[in-house]
């Protein structure tokens, strides 16, 4: 199995019954396709079904292909060739047409498997969500280094989740984070449960982690299909049960110990919008880094040395250059921006995306006890929201799951 | 109880109007232990350029604090959560319903409801979950809490509006001015 990608739609599939439409066509002969096709064009346009081709072909028998072509929407009862359009009607007429009813898909496919379905009715059109624009979808030749994104938050993911903020137009990495629910040291044990066991840590698997990072992610994609239990989004609720050998206070990351909500995309999130902060700040409000100084997920690039010359009070000018520049080319938020996920996120961190203004989120594993993209809801599918984003799933090949530590060198 | 309940919205929205003071989304709450207010937040997501900065989270993380602060453990702090009351003036959205759900909140009261991403009843019922898919002892399972919504919601909506008259000074710019060239 090779690495792969696959769009997790907003909508689940939907059945065909009931979202069918019924229209009136006719036979033809072949060669007054083009002719009839004009005509019925200007007579009669399908306005609300642009999916919909007007003509099908059916080779039945042999090589002789018969062609049908719509005329109108069945609007009334059968046999009632009154209700035809005027122009509809003398075009029946002058062609000596035969009609009879067929039902079309009324609205466009979403995915390949529904585009099937719709054409064993009648042949429609279908535009792969990439093919569409390459705004919310993807480019095939976006496919490596998309992987390899997946393949950093991988690698991050000791215990529970991970995340990775990218800017897909530069393929710079924004932020990262990993789940602060627990305190650190009581992470160092990786829990496995499997699901389908009547105590759900009756089979409970604890390995100490030594160093070996690519293990644990091992064991998130083991074969029996188990489930890690610390990823903070599959047991959202876990962070209540009391934790033996705990030490008092080791302030981390935010300021916190643990924190039942610092989920790996909130955080990510939060530190997106620190470095928005340090890198972009305003110039009518004192902006001052974060009080812990956390810098480490500033990329180092040429954005790193705007920040330099930022600072540097001598290049007065420069810097008020770079301000004029920044409030152009300031990002709103994460607008733009990609996130990878090993987990799909439950319904708070999913929304979280949407307040945060995400393009794209891709997960690699689904969250069957919570997940908000696909599993359990499908927000990404909610038409209420403000903002849309599309969802995909990496699926991560077993070889690379069961290789040895050395293949995080290789990524 | 009711009263209480007034009362205890009037402050929200004193935390409200805070906000819209500092060009903040005008959305305020309070926490309540016990017939005492033990927290208050207002949205800061314009100051934070963190979306998810909604006057819930900021109430939450100072009690997180304080409490960690004073040595509780989690299943302390799970305790505590489990005796306090929200008071917000806007219905919770999808992500702070789950978030209070993850906390075990006691009850939340609302203002007015939120029909464009309402956690609590308007897009999603979060606060209805129910423990049914993990009842192992060993994993806590979802936690329900009891909503109310419509509290002085007129007040809260009233500030909503004042505020998209003065704009979101943060919003994107929807386009760029056209250069007209100069005769």
């Amino acid at each position: 199995m090779a690495w792969e990608l696959t769009e997790v739609p907003g909508n689940p599939t939907p059945s065909l019954r009931g979202s069918t439409v019924e229209v009136i066509a006719a036979k033809i002969e072949p060669k007054l396709a083009n002719s009839l096709i004009r005509q019925l064009s200007q007579a009669c346009p399908l306005e609300n079904l642009r999916h919909v081709k007007r003509v099908r072909r059916c080779c039945e028998y042999g090589e002789k292909s018969e062609l049908s072509i719509i005329l109108c929407l069945a609007t009334g009862p059968e046999h009632c060739s009154e209700m035809f359009p005027q122009d509809v009607k003398k075009i029946v007429g002058t062609y000596e047409l035969n009609t009879f009813i067929a039902k079309v898909a009324r609205f466009p496919a979403t995915s390949k498997e529904e585009w099937e379905e719709q054409c064993k009715l009648w042949p429609t059109s279908y535009h792969p969500p990439h093919d569409l624009d390459g705004v919310s979808g993807f480019k095939e030749c976006e496919l490596p280094s998309i992987f390899n994104c997946m393949r950093t938050a991988l690698r991050l993911s000791e215990v529970g989740n991970a995340a990775v903020v990218v800017d897909p137009s530069t393929m710079q990495i924004i932020a990262k984070a990993t789940d602060q629910t627990l305190q650190h040291d009581s992470l160092k044990s990786n829990k496995c449960a499997e699901l389908n066991s009547d105590s759900p840590f009756s089979s409970l698997e604890v390995t100490e982690k030594k160093g070996s990072r690519l293990f644990l992610s091992n064991s998130n994609v083991s074969k029996c299909n188990s489930l890690n239990m610390e990823a903070s989004c599959l047991n959202p609720w876990g962070w209540m049960k009391p934790r033996p050998s705990e030490q008092k206070s080791l302030p981390c990351e935010g300021g916190f110990p643990w924190h039942p909500l610092r989920h790996a995309a909130i955080v990510a999130i939060e530190n997106a919008a620190e470095r928005d902060k340090v890198m972009f700040p305003s110039i009518i409000s004192s902006t001052k880094p974060n009080s812990d100084g956390n810098m480490e997920y500033y990329s180092v690039n040429e954005s790193a040395k705007r920040l330099k010359v930022d600072r540097n009070d001598d290049k007065k000018i420069a810097h008020e250059a770079i301000c004029d520049d920044l409030s152009e080319t300031r990002p709103y938020l994460c607008t733009g921006f990609d996130i990878y996920l090993v987990w799909e996120p439950c319904s708070m961190c999913a929304m979280a995306l949407v307040h945060q203004r995400f393009k794209r989120i891709f997960y690699a594993f689904p969250n069957p006890i919570t997940g908000a993209l696909g599993s359990v809801y499908r927000l990404h599918g909610e038409k209420s929201l403000n903002h849309r984003y599309s969802v995909f799933r990496v699926k991560v090949p077993e070889s690379y799951s069961n290789s040895s530590g050395d293949c995080s060198d290789k990524c | 109880m009711a009263a209480a309940a007034a009362e205890f919205m009037e402050l929200a929205l004193e935390q409200a109007k805070f906000a819209l003071d500092n060009l903040e989304v005008p959305v305020g709450c309070v926490i309540v232990e016990d017939g005492k207010v033990i927290s208050s937040g207002s949205n800061k997501t314009n100051a934070t350029r963190n979306a998810t900065r909604h006057a819930e989270m900021e109430a939450i993380d100072i009690l997180l604090r304080e409490w960690q602060g004073m040595g509780l453990d989690q299943p302390q702090v799970a305790e505590k959560f489990a005796r306090c009351d929200l008071y917000v003036t806007c219905e919770p959205c999808i992500m702070c319903a789950m978030a209070l759900s993850i906390l075990g909140i006691r009850e939340v009261y609302f203002g007015c409801a939120n029909d464009k991403f309402g956690g609590c009843g308007s897009i999603m019922s979060l606060h209805q979950s129910s423990s049914a898919e993990l009842s192992g002892e060993e994993i806590p399972g979802p936690k329900g809490y009891k909503c109310t919504g419509g509290i002085m919601a007129e007040e809260a909506v009233a500030l909503f509006r004042n505020f998209y008259e003065q704009g979101n000074p943060n919003a994107p710019k929807p386009h760029r001015p056209v250069r007209i060239a100069p005769q």
